[in-house]
């Protein structure tokens, strides 16, 4: 018997032991190195961050950024997609090792997860029906608005929203609606705007990339006002592995430095997200 | 043009008796379209109602589905984006969606065969422990199981991956539903059936081989299909913990695009072909089991 089996033993008593998966220093990272991959959650229905391309694969800016990453670490992506609450419910017990999926590290979220590095911020704006008249925000008071769910697009509507993390530049709550309706996505939420201005929505909350895409696909929506808010967005790991957390603030920050994040954001977004401004 | 006439006359379209017959052909265009429908409508089932039985059947089958295709054709679908797709939809989602269920449908009939006896048994653990099972997966959302499985069972140490979570899920839900029908159908044999085998010598096992099952069948097969069609739709429920069955693609395949009604509406027909193959199948089994009652 190996040390390494040993250990990998060990491993397994205590998790008996104690009845959950451990992550102590450097398992993760250990497991990474060792298997030559690293599996990345994402989300498969939120373009242009990710998504399945023409090709059937997945693709996007979070996908390539994931990709860089490993890169940097010298070991292969893999990528799997379960659905956004799985991920966010945490005790991911070794099924990926990595979130590169667009999550706000928001203080709550920081109690589960680990924010390595914040990779880019989205503008977060109020899509409205074309035929609305709403010009400013003050105009969507006391009406409906549609987010999708748990999202902090909803939590800004709802007045719930703390970026509270490093470097989270301020906003102010400019929205008053009458109520909040979730969504699964930010398409369904389209979906019930485009039907009609104030038809089952007056607004939709949402990030300003998927708000254009959705007027370059043809829905009858526009964006009303400035960016409420400039969302920071972080890769997320579980707690408990500091080497594992270096290694990828070490592989984002060279990637700052080198152009690399401003470039793939360029390509997926036609502007740089890699910096507020 | 013709020969131009030069005698300064009113214009056609602005003489009184023109409008007043434009104006009386409007009003009653409603009613005559309304009557032609009502005809139309009326000579066709009266029509159907004087062909053979099996002929009807097959037309009023062939109208309804008619009337579905108009309702798809107001979507306006892209074709050729269903027709790129519908290969992965079908080498992808298909097969994954298939497998899970079959695997599943297995594993419920094995579990509702054994819960089903339990269930009927003396035994006070055996009842207990069937009659807890049925509850308890009947009585919770069939996503709920898949949470909890998936992220659950890892707080006690297991960690299972989404395909086989989703398959337990499935089957353990499926099993407890099946159990009752199982139930139901051997309790639905005479007890005289019992009385008489157990006279002639025949054990439980053999008994409940040789002539329960057996007349039991027929009372189990068509809810048992009803079942099986129904799980190969809540199969879709495994696409939360990210397994890319059918429902999972179709809701991920059109998104970048907005095309995602293309794929729902393929998704639909594929779920509903595989359903008409279930019930075909069920129908054979049913006409196998009532050979007895053919004269």
């Amino acid at each position: 018997m190996t040390f390494w089996n040993r250990r990998q033993l060990t491993m397994a008593a205590v998790a008996l032991a104690l009845g959950a998966y451990p992550a102590h220093a450097g398992a993760v990272l250990d497991r990474v190195t060792s298997a030559g991959t690293l599996k990345v959650a994402t989300d498969a229905n939120w373009a242009p961050q990710s998504f399945m391309n023409a090709n059937n694969e997945l693709d996007g800016f979070d996908v390539d950024v994931a990709k860089e990453i490993g890169k940097h670490l010298g070991v292969k992506v893999e990528f799997v997609t379960p659905g956004w609450d799985i991920i966010t419910a945490g005790n991911w017990a070794g099924r990926w090792d990595m979130h590169v999926g667009s999550m706000t590290p928001t203080k709550k979220r920081a109690e589960i997860f680990d924010f390595p590095a914040v990779y880019y911020y989205t503008p977060a704006a109020v899509a409205v029906h074309k035929d609305s008249k709403a010009k400013t925000l003050a105009d969507l008071d006391g009406k409906v608005v549609g987010a999708t769910s748990t999202s902090t697009f909803e939590a800004y509507a709802k007045k719930e929203l703390t970026l509270d993390a490093a470097g989270a530049p301020p906003f102010e709550y400019k929205l008053n609606p009458k109520e909040v309706h979730s969504y699964e996505n930010s398409t369904t939420a389209f979906d019930d705007l485009r039907l009609g201005d104030g038809v089952r929505l007056d607004a939709v909350v949402s990030s300003l990339p998927s708000i254009l895409d959705a007027v370059k696909a043809g829905y009858p929506i526009k964006q009303v006002g400035e960016p409420v808010f400039y969302e920071p967005l972080a890769i997320a790991i579980e707690h408990g592995d500091p080497e594992l957390s270096a290694k990828i603030a070490d592989a984002v920050k060279a990637m700052k430095a080198d152009g690399t994040l401003s470039k793939l954001s360029e390509k997926w977004y036609g502007q740089d997200y890699s910096k507020t401004n | 043009m013709l020969y131009p006439d030069t005698v300064e006359a009113e214009v056609l379209v602005h003489k009184p008796w023109f409008v007043a017959t434009m104006f009386g052909v409007g009003l009653y265009g409603r009613f005559a379209i309304g009557f032609a429908i009502a005809v139309i409508f009326t000579l066709n089932v009266v029509l159907i109602g004087f062909a053979p039985l099996k002929l009807q059947i097959g037309i009023v089958w062939l109208e309804l589905l008619l009337l579905f295709i108009a309702f798809f054709e107001t979507f306006h679908l892209s074709l050729p984006f269903i027709r790129e797709k519908l290969p992965f939809l079908i080498s992808q989602g298909v097969v994954t969606t298939l497998y899970v269920s079959a695997i599943s449908i297995v594993i419920a009939s094995v579990i509702a065969v054994a819960g089903a006896v339990a269930k009927l048994s003396s035994n006070g653990f055996a009842y207990a422990i069937a009659s807890f099972y049925t509850s308890f997966f009947r009585g919770l959302p069939l996503l709920m199981q898949v949470y909890l499985i998936y992220l659950g069972l890892p707080q006690l140490g297991f960690v299972i991956n989404a395909v086989p979570a989703g398959i337990l899920a499935l089957s353990l839900c499926y099993g407890a539903y099946m159990t009752e029908i199982f139930r139901s159908g051997i309790q639905s044999i005479d007890r005289g059936q019992w009385e008489a085998s157990r006279s002639m010598g025949f054990g439980f096992a053999l008994t409940m081989r040789r002539i329960i099952l057996p007349q039991a069948l027929p009372v189990i097969i068509p809810p048992t299909g009803n079942q099986f069609i129904s799980m190969l739709k809540d199969s879709s429920l495994v696409s939360v913990i990210g397994v890319w069955e059918l429902m999972f693609l179709a809701r991920t395949l059109g998104q970048k695009t907005f095309q995602h009604m293309e794929m729902l509406i393929s998704a639909a027909m594929i779920y509903w072909v595989l359903s008409i193959c279930l019930e075909l199948i069920q129908s054979r089994i049913e006409r196998h089991y009532a050979r007895s009652k053919v004269r």
